[in-house]
């Protein structure tokens, strides 16, 4: 005889006996920091039974914590990864000053990932497999087309790339009205609470429709385990650091300058047809942030001979972290990698 | 039973009102005013800003812009070091 179906009473009665617990732990696989500057620091997570000779260096994004991609035991990339024999490290971007208002797209892409990329490399003498994630996919797939030493592969995860099909946030940002230099003037870096209410309006109702996914479902330990993660990284916001943002909205979102040719990095042209080394670009259907359609042109602007575009199932977030991510998105990372070698 | 068919009922309004919002919020007639406004409030901040800068110096003392740019002159700094001391090793290496 099959179990009872649990309903929302066993969901409201799981979450009273959870709430003592309080948050779940994130960002917990063991690692060094290897390099600080400014906010910014190089996060290093070695592997016991190293397999792999290049090691693979993440790029978040610059307006979420880096613990997205090591949201505990069971949820983390990052683990996985170490796990499989791949020598880790990720950039966590830290949270802007005020004095970061300064702080430009050339600090961020051209110094900072530079410097990261170049220590990575010189550290495991070789050169080094990139992965940015959102944003990070566009700091990175720009860096590459700047400064493709020591870049052995890229790999960009629901990274925005041709801003002329990016959703609903192009809309926005394409509003005459909707002036940026008002913004930095007020507030100087762009306070995290009003992105986080800028992401909310993509979708009004998506905390009922949380709210009513967890009353279905919070009976489940895991998915509750997951759930509260994934809510405690998506709250950790930080702002976005000025100058940054306003070369980022008039030079991608409004000019849409990394497909045209005309973007650039330390006063090196960026222009994609300069990435040579393999790429893959990976979308996802349903994402909200960055359509498909944003992130997948990627590999047709690239010269690469070894590229490939991959449209899985999912949102943005949940596509990247959760358990159908263990199954289905990790392995072909891992593959991409390991096959490139 | 009643939770499930509640349920697809949501889900259902959900989609709808998501769909709907949606085309509320990519609306001209709708952006346009939303982008004015905001950027009125950002310009009447910034100018109350401006105003109390304008006293605080008025005493002699940094505004808080001063001391934004000092500090982030002394990250710059930092970074440039780092630059040099990279390019040492470098010089080092290919001398090695």
């Amino acid at each position: 005889m099959p179990p009872p179906k649990k309903g929302p009473i066993d969901s409201l009665l799981a979450l009273v006996r959870r709430a003592p617990k309080g948050p779940p732990p994130v960002g917990e696989t063991p690692h060094d920091v290897v390099w600080t500057e400014n906010k910014w620091r190089l996060l290093h997570f070695s592997s016991s039974g190293r397999r792999y000779r290049r090691p693979i260096l993440l790029v978040p994004s610059l307006i979420n914590r880096w613990y997205v991609l090591d949201l505990g035991p069971g949820r983390s990339l990052i683990e996985w990864l170490v796990a499989r024999g791949h020598d880790v490290y990720c950039i966590d971007w830290g949270t802007p000053g005020d004095e970061d208002r300064y702080l430009t797209w050339d600090d961020i892409c051209g110094r900072y990932l530079g410097r990261a990329v170049r220590l990575v490399a010189r550290r495991s003498d070789s050169d080094v497999h990139v992965l940015g994630y959102c944003l990070g996919g566009t700091i990175a797939a720009a860096y590459v087309a700047a400064f493709p030493d020591d870049v052995a592969s890229l790999l960009a995860l629901a990274a925005p790339v041709d801003f002329a099909h990016a959703g609903i946030m192009s809309t926005w940002t394409r509003t005459p009205t909707f002036d940026v230099g008002a913004i930095l003037d007020a507030f100087g870096n762009i306070p995290w609470p009003l992105m986080q209410a800028s992401f909310r309006m993509l979708r009004p109702t998506l905390n009922a429709a949380k709210v009513v996914g967890l009353l279905d479902r919070a009976w489940d330990d895991e998915f509750l385990d997951g759930f509260l993660a994934t809510e405690r990284w998506g709250n950790d916001n930080v702002s976005f650091p000025g100058a940054c943002y306003q070369r980022y909205i008039d030079e991608l979102y409004r000019q849409n300058r990394l497909v045209a040719g005309t973007f650039s990095v330390l006063g090196r042209p960026a222009r994609l047809p300069a990435i040579e080394c393999p790429t893959l670009a990976v979308a996802f259907a349903d994402d909200n942030i960055v359509p498909a359609a944003a992130a997948g042109p990627l590999v047709e602007l690239v010269s690469s001979r070894d590229k490939q575009v991959v449209i899985d199932r999912g949102g943005h977030v949940g596509a990247v972290v959760s358990r159908k991510a263990a199954d289905r998105l990790w392995p072909a990372l891992h593959t991409f990698w390991a096959q490139r070698d | 039973m009643i939770w499930d068919m509640w349920k697809q009922g949501f889900d259902a309004w959900e989609k709808a009102t998501a769909q709907y919002m949606e085309k509320v919020l990519t609306n001209p007639s709708v952006l346009g005013p939303a982008g004015a406004m905001l950027t009125a409030a950002m310009k009447t901040k910034a100018a109350t800003d401006r105003a109390m800068s304008a006293w605080w110096a008025g005493l002699g003392l940094p505004t808080r812009r001063d001391q934004e740019r000092a500090l982030h002159k002394l990250n710059q700094l930092e970074s440039r070091l780092y630059d040099l001391e990279e390019q040492l090793v470098d010089k080092k290496r290919a001398g090695a």
